[in-house]
């Protein structure tokens, strides 16, 4: 499988009035074409400013791309002018917003906003683009087309808005699809339809997914691979198996642990991770998460660890799987997921020297 | 195990809004349930199966259009005396949804923390009042220095601790806390949860807690009802319902919750409820009916048999 998009080391960074906002910090990932990546992080992790750092529409100024190369289809996404962006927004990468009640044009009709996206990129008569809209229409799953194309979207419900802006980002048939927390609104039984229509169309289409989202489940769900970020970094990233049952970085442990099983019967307290995330105005010294990590050395708050791989596709950044470190056992709750995986190297390696 | 005793009890009760042209929405639909004292009862759903509208209701922030609510036996829409209402007030509080708008921007922490202990006159003097509010900040996690200053200048999980103290400060015996944890981040989120239940275990506080995030709710209830569409479709333990579920909805709604279990979402099968399976005919009463002991469904007669043949 051929690489779609890689970014590497992207830094991008706010100017507000009280500093320099880093909120993405050396940010480095791939994507291979038809498969979906997950980003979990919790808000301010620079999640969302990733994605939209690749679909560039970070306002600039007070936004800055400090840093680094997005790599679309072997192109630089970072030098590329407004002009040339507006070709490829909409026609290369499509975007699902979180919030389709406020994503959506109230006055213009739902099929005019999908047939805006297939005339400007596909160049096809009106005609024949309201076809086309019918035909996305039902391809999300909504039911009599032809009537619907002709409505607002006060007339639509939640979850039909969702589908309508899935077929907006679908019209030109995109190669990537960034969808920012794209359920996190709806209620669990339309998520459940929209993460079976994203798959369905996935496998449809081969279109290649970036999923942001800081529910878990959502992650289990729908991602081939998974990059967890914290304070403006990934922390640690792998294939769902490896994220799910061998995770590496405590705080990745945190995440898994903070949440409450359905299965089991336990009423024992649960593992918050303690504190709240950093100030980006000024990221702490060495490893961002040492505040909050129980885990924490000494050398944690000096110096930034660096990133170990654990196998072809497990990578974490955390000072615990230093040969030098002492072993520390998992909490509980993430104990009884692990699991030994075949694929993992003897020794971690380190991939990156820490800075 | 003692004596379970009633705080809360709510019979039949409907609230409609007026919608123009002469309709009604039927929000809540007769929902009938009772919540022990030193509980905590769940109540999920889909948003506008009028879970919240139960909640807000219950507190007497909608007058109900039919049904009772009695508080340790006081009726809450009833007529009563100033003093009993103040009473009543004092002993329900609630906690709301969004933190970022529940809270007064131009009150100090403090003043928003102590309106109610100036209200109800629970402080004597200025000194205790004070001692009071620093009392609560340590209570909820936050500390002292957090009294003189403004609501922006906290995060959201900080934010809902201030909500939670300011719902503490008139020494509330239930509280209703609507969503209180669906704005907040999922670290933040296990934090408010354990405050609320340490809160319980040393107050003896009573819960009703409203969301729509299934695990939460498995993890905090004692027992949970499940609404859909303005009725109250199932009512059981937490370990009981999600073990054996008996409504289609329930069973349609637990096979929606995605886990944090790659293998288990591989193989997941999603059930599709559609009303029309009941297959109700004509004339047909559907009751709220006792399955297994503590185990209620909204079900006809014969359905009645049904489940209860399937769960003996």
């Amino acid at each position: 499988m051929g690489k779609l998009l890689e970014v590497k080391n992207l830094e991008v960074s706010f100017q507000t009035y009280g500093g320099e906002v880093q909120a993405v910090r050396g940010v480095s990932f791939y994507l291979n074409k038809g498969e979906t990546l997950a980003i979990v992080g919790e808000s301010g992790s620079g999640k969302s400013v990733t994605s939209q750092t690749i679909m560039r529409l970070i306002p600039t100024p007070p936004g800055k791309i400090k840093n680094g190369q997005i790599l679309f289809d072997g192109e630089d996404l970072v030098k590329k002018t407004d002009k040339e962006m507006e070709q490829i927004r909409g026609r290369d990468i499509g975007m699902i917003f979180q919030d389709p009640m406020t994503s959506l044009n109230p006055t213009m009709k739902v099929g005019h906003q999908i047939m805006e996206v297939i005339m400007k990129h596909q160049k096809l008569p009106k005609s024949a683009a309201k076809e086309r809209a019918i035909e996305l229409l039902r391809l999300v799953g909504i039911p009599m087309p032809e009537k619907r194309v002709n409505q607002y979207p006060h007339e639509f419900s939640g979850g039909m808005r969702q589908r309508a802006m899935i077929a907006i980002a679908l019209a030109s048939n995109p190669k990537l699809l960034i969808a920012d927390e794209p359920t996190t609104a709806l209620d669990v039984t339309i998520q459940a339809q929209i993460l079976e229509l994203m798959k369905d169309i996935q496998k449809k289409t081969g279109t290649a997914i970036i999923f942001i989202t800081h529910d878990l489940g959502v992650v289990a769900n729908v991602a081939d691979r998974v990059a967890v970020m914290y304070a403006g970094k990934i922390v640690e990233m792998g294939t769902v198996d490896e994220i799910f049952y061998d995770p590496r970085h405590p705080y990745t442990w945190g995440l898994l642990a903070s949440m409450p099983s359905l299965d089991s019967d336990d009423k024992a307290e649960l593992a918050s991770i303690p504190g709240s995330p950093p100030d980006l105005t000024n990221p702490p010294k060495g490893d961002a998460f040492a505040p909050r990590n129980p885990y924490a050395m000494k050398i944690d708050f000096e110096m930034e660890p660096p990133l170990f791989q654990i196998s072809d596709t497990h990578y974490a950044a955390t000072w615990l799987l230093h040969p030098d470190a002492p072993k520390v056992e998992p909490p509980e709750a993430v104990k009884r997921r692990l699991r030994k995986l075949s694929t993992n190297y003897p020794q971690p390696i380190i991939v990156r020297e820490s800075e | 195990m003692p004596e379970k005793q009633k705080l809360i009890e709510v019979k039949n009760l409907k609230q409609y809004f007026p919608v123009g042209g002469g309709n009604v929405v039927k929000a809540v639909d007769g929902v009938t349930f009772d919540i022990y004292k030193g509980e905590t009862l769940g109540l999920v759903g889909e948003s506008g199966c009028g879970k919240s509208t139960t909640g807000r209701t219950i507190i007497g922030l909608y007058k109900a259009t039919g049904g009772e609510v009695l508080f340790n036996g006081i009726n809450v829409h009833g007529k009563h005396s100033a003093k009993e209402s103040k009473v009543l007030k004092r002993k329900m509080q609630m906690i709301f949804q969004d933190p970022y708008a529940s809270l007064n921007p131009r009150m100090t922490v403090a003043d928003i923390i102590a309106e109610g202990i100036d209200i109800h006159g629970l402080a004597k003097t200025k000194e205790e009042r004070m001692q009071r509010v620093y009392e609560l900040l340590e209570t909820v996690g936050l500390n002292r220095e957090h009294a003189n200053r403004y609501p922006h200048e906290f995060s959201g999980g900080q934010r809902q601790r201030i909500g939670i103290a300011r719902a503490l400060a008139v020494e509330p015996e239930f509280i209703i806390a609507d969503e209180p944890i669906s704005a907040l981040d999922v670290s933040i989120q296990a934090q408010v949860v354990n405050l609320m239940k340490k809160l319980q275990r040393e107050k003896g506080l009573t819960y009703l807690f409203i969301a729509h995030d299934l695990s939460m709710v498995k993890y905090i209830s004692d027992r949970i009802g499940v609404m859909y569409f303005g009725k109250m479709v199932e009512l059981a333990d937490a370990e009981e319902l999600y073990r054996n579920p008996i409504h289609p909805y329930t069973k349609a709604l637990l096979s929606a919750i995605p886990l944090p279990d790659p293998e288990t979402e591989r193989t997941r099968k999603r059930i599709i409820y559609d009303p029309s399976q009941h297959n109700y005919k004509e004339g047909e009463e559907l009751e709220f009916r006792e399955i297994t002991p503590g185990h209620f469904v909204l079900c006809s007669e014969a359905e009645y048999k049904t489940y209860q043949s399937m769960y003996k």
